[in-house]
């Protein structure tokens, strides 16, 4: 965890399933048999990526869904290269509870961006009619306020690393700098270590 | 450590025997690690001061005084002088009316409900209901009206009312800030047993949410509905109630610690210290295996209290969250200070070892300090070897009293008082299911009970049962409640306890942490 190159924050509602997104991603893992448990606080954890022969270091703040935790995720988001808005496409309050993080996220933090996430894409798969609200009403709301929007299933994995792929890639080409800052400090990094072997 | 036991020979009778080995107090240490009032002493004090309207802790309650009152529920249970049981008229009617909503409500009509053994309230004053520990608490609505009611009832009178029994049911109820907390048990657990645990779910509270917003929010409005701040937490505050039932450490007031070599103990202490010395703001550094203690590290000036740890305890073996990434929660400490959160730094030493470090901090802003740090520790210690010393001591199973040697003693609770530790070895026969390992904390529960009763404290009790013989202790220096055969004779069980006294002072380096090392 000696740096990260790109902060990532999830945010939403609480029982989305953002925990389990990170898990995924991070881990590889999703535990069917534990129920659910609510975070309390926030949880760190962090992942190298290759990218077009770079590598990346994404850090990610796993944050708590509870109302009583609101107050603090400004904490995480703050200084965001990135955002994942979670919500579970089959509860409506979950997405009305994104579309509040979309607005504070644009009003407040303006170079944080956002991308919105449906979980558990398991479910409505197994049954389109759990879709609550309908896909096509997502779109349209994604398309209106200029995010992409992924479904993704951590039971399955589905679509989770593509969300943090399109991160990474967005944040290489959003801006040539980060791409060079990147690479430069990869290699300096490697050559201060050399450099460190010969002297001590 | 006090001077060892004389050596006189002269025969004595048994209760003399153990005043002349009173001299030992294994694991007693003059620096301990943790606070160490006595959890007990605090109770007596809760039930003092429960109730911030009660203007004379401890009198009889008015109702009691009152001329004429046919006493129709009688007392089974030994209660506390202070704790005034209500027995009136008034107080019948309106537990006749609890048994009347007993038949208008859905978990009320349920068998199951209604057999449980104890159930726990949380409500405000206003009468909303916050928690229960077996039904969604909203179908509870006018039950909690009805404790409510009691509670205000009693309160009109410039009184507080402790508890009510009602045959081999218990009622128990205490009043902290704006919370009513009620339990409702037929287990045997005495009413101070049953204000202890209810004051461990009021912290808990009070852990999620720190005493100045409990209190702001029912400033600004009389009748929030607290659930909404504590979506979430009522995992914690189950869990809480399951420990409690579970773990001998709650009663005694005490923590268990991992045993240890002594040498390996200390050089994972040493690694801690080296590496978090310089970390400004770091309060507290603790690591915790299968809810035992390996180590604490303190502030200097700063110390924790057991009550506090347990609290921790349970946030770490509740939440399966904390193995899979580094956590970064904001607790708050009731008995360190109960209005505000510290932070802690929580994560697992590693895959391939599971123990759990703390790192308790002011500073929000030092997430990263600490998560390198942890990372250093982690390293130091898988070179040290001490990750393997963690490891072989968390899957070794404990020794039973049998391998020490005791043939007769089928198992133990050793409080020692000067550092808030305790020790117990493994269960067996016949405590190897669920059921008779909590019917022997229950008659744990009882001695401590007998022994602890304000008004005449025992120091010895010896007692035999057709299932077994039990004997407790208590000492200026320890606790000590030991479980025997049924047959054992007074002779025979007071020779095994010198020879396990002696045991544990051969161990006590490895079973107890004798220092306490600070930044």
């Amino acid at each position: 965890m000696s740096r990260v190159d790109i902060k990532i924050v999830l945010l939403g509602h609480e029982y989305v399933g953002k925990t389990s997104l990170m898990q995924r991603f991070v881990n590889d893992r999703f535990n069917e048999s534990l129920s659910y448990q609510n975070t309390i606080g926030s949880a760190f954890a962090s992942k190298e990526m290759q990218l077009d022969n770079k590598k990346l270091v994404l850090g990610v703040w796993d944050t708590a869904g509870s109302e009583r935790y609101q107050a603090m995720a400004k904490i995480y988001y703050r200084g965001a290269a990135a955002a994942i808005v979670c919500f579970d496409l089959t509860n409506p309050e979950s997405f009305a509870r994104a579309k509040f993080w979309m607005r504070e996220l644009r009003s407040i933090e303006e170079n944080c961006v956002v991308y919105l996430c449906g979980t558990k894409k398991d479910l409505i798969d197994a049954d389109p009619k759990l879709a609550n609200p309908q896909i096509d009403i997502v779109n349209r709301y994604a398309e209106g306020v200029q995010c992409k929007f992924f479904l993704t299933s951590s039971k399955s994995g589905e679509n989770v690393a593509e969300v943090f792929n399109a991160i990474a890639k967005d944040y290489l080409a959003s801006n040539p700098t980060n791409s060079k800052s990147v690479g430069n400090f990869i290699t300096l990094k490697e050559e201060s270590k050399q450099s460190r072997c010969c002297f001590v | 450590m006090a001077s060892s036991a004389s050596g006189s020979s002269r025969r004595v009778s048994a209760e003399e025997v153990l005043v002349v080995e009173a001299g030992i107090e294994p694991g007693a240490s003059s620096d301990p690690i943790l606070l160490t009032t006595d959890s007990f002493e605090e109770v007596e004090q809760e039930l003092n001061s429960v109730g911030i309207d009660d203007p004379q802790p401890g009198s009889s309650s008015q109702l009691q005084q009152t001329p004429n009152s046919p006493v129709k529920r009688v007392s089974t249970f030994e209660t506390l002088e202070q704790a005034s049981s209500v027995n009136s008229d008034e107080t019948d009617e309106l537990a006749q009316q609890l048994a009347q909503e007993h038949l208008d409500c859905d978990p009320l009509k349920s068998k199951e409900w209604l057999a449980q053994n104890k159930h726990i309230f949380v409500l405000s004053q206003a009468g909303k209901p916050i928690y229960s520990r077996f039904s969604s608490e909203d179908k509870l609505v006018t039950v909690m009206g009805v404790m409510q009611a009691l509670v205000s009832f009693v309160q009109a009178g410039n009184d507080m009312i402790r508890s009510i029994h009602a045959g081999d049911t218990n009622f128990v109820f205490i009043v902290k800030g704006p919370l009513i907390l009620v339990a409702v048990s037929k287990t045997k657990e005495s009413v101070s047993q049953l204000v202890l645990q209810l004051t461990y779910v009021y912290n808990q509270i009070l852990s999620i949410l720190t005493q100045s917003q409990l209190t702001r929010v029912y400033e600004q409005r009389r009748n929030f509905d607290l659930r909404r701040l504590l979506t979430g937490s009522e995992r914690l505050i189950d869990h809480l109630l399951n420990f409690m039932e579970r773990e001998p450490a709650f009663l005694l007031g005490a923590v268990k610690c991992l045993p240890l070599q002594p040498a390996m103990r200390d050089s994972i202490t040493q690694t801690i210290v080296q590496t978090c010395g310089k970390i400004k703001n770091l309060v507290f550094a603790i690591l915790l295996a299968n809810n035992q203690l390996i180590t604490l590290v303190r502030m200097k000036k700063f110390f924790i209290h057991p009550a506090d740890l347990h609290l921790i305890q349970n946030l770490v073996d509740s939440s399966e969250s904390f193995k899979a990434a580094e956590s970064w929660t904001p607790i708050c400490l009731p008995r360190f200070d109960s209005n505000g959160f510290m932070h802690a730094h929580v994560s697992y030493l590693a895959e391939d070892c599971q123990a759990c470090l703390l790192l308790l901090t002011v500073d929000r802003d030092v997430f990263f300090t600490l998560s390198e740090a942890k990372q250093k520790i982690v390293e130091k210690l898988r070179r040290t070897n001490c990750l393997e010393a963690i490891n072989e001591s968390m899957n070794k199973t404990s020794i039973t009293t049998a391998e020490i040697g005791l043939p007769e003693m089928r198992h133990v609770l050793y409080k020692c008082k000067s550092t808030a530790q305790f020790w117990s070895p493994g269960f067996q026969a016949p405590y190897n299911n669920e059921k008779e390992i909590q019917r022997l904390i229950g008659c744990y529960q009882c001695l401590h009970h007998r022994l602890h009763v304000p008004n005449r404290p025992l120091k010895l009790l010896f007692q035999q049962t057709d299932k077994e013989t039990m004997l407790a202790w208590v000492t200026s220096g320890f606790e000590l409640y030991t479980t025997f055969e049924p047959l054992v004779t007074k002779t025979d069980a007071i020779n095994s306890i010198g020879k396990l006294l002696k045991w544990i002072k051969k161990e006590e380096e490895r079973l107890f942490i004798l220092s306490s090392p600070t930044f």
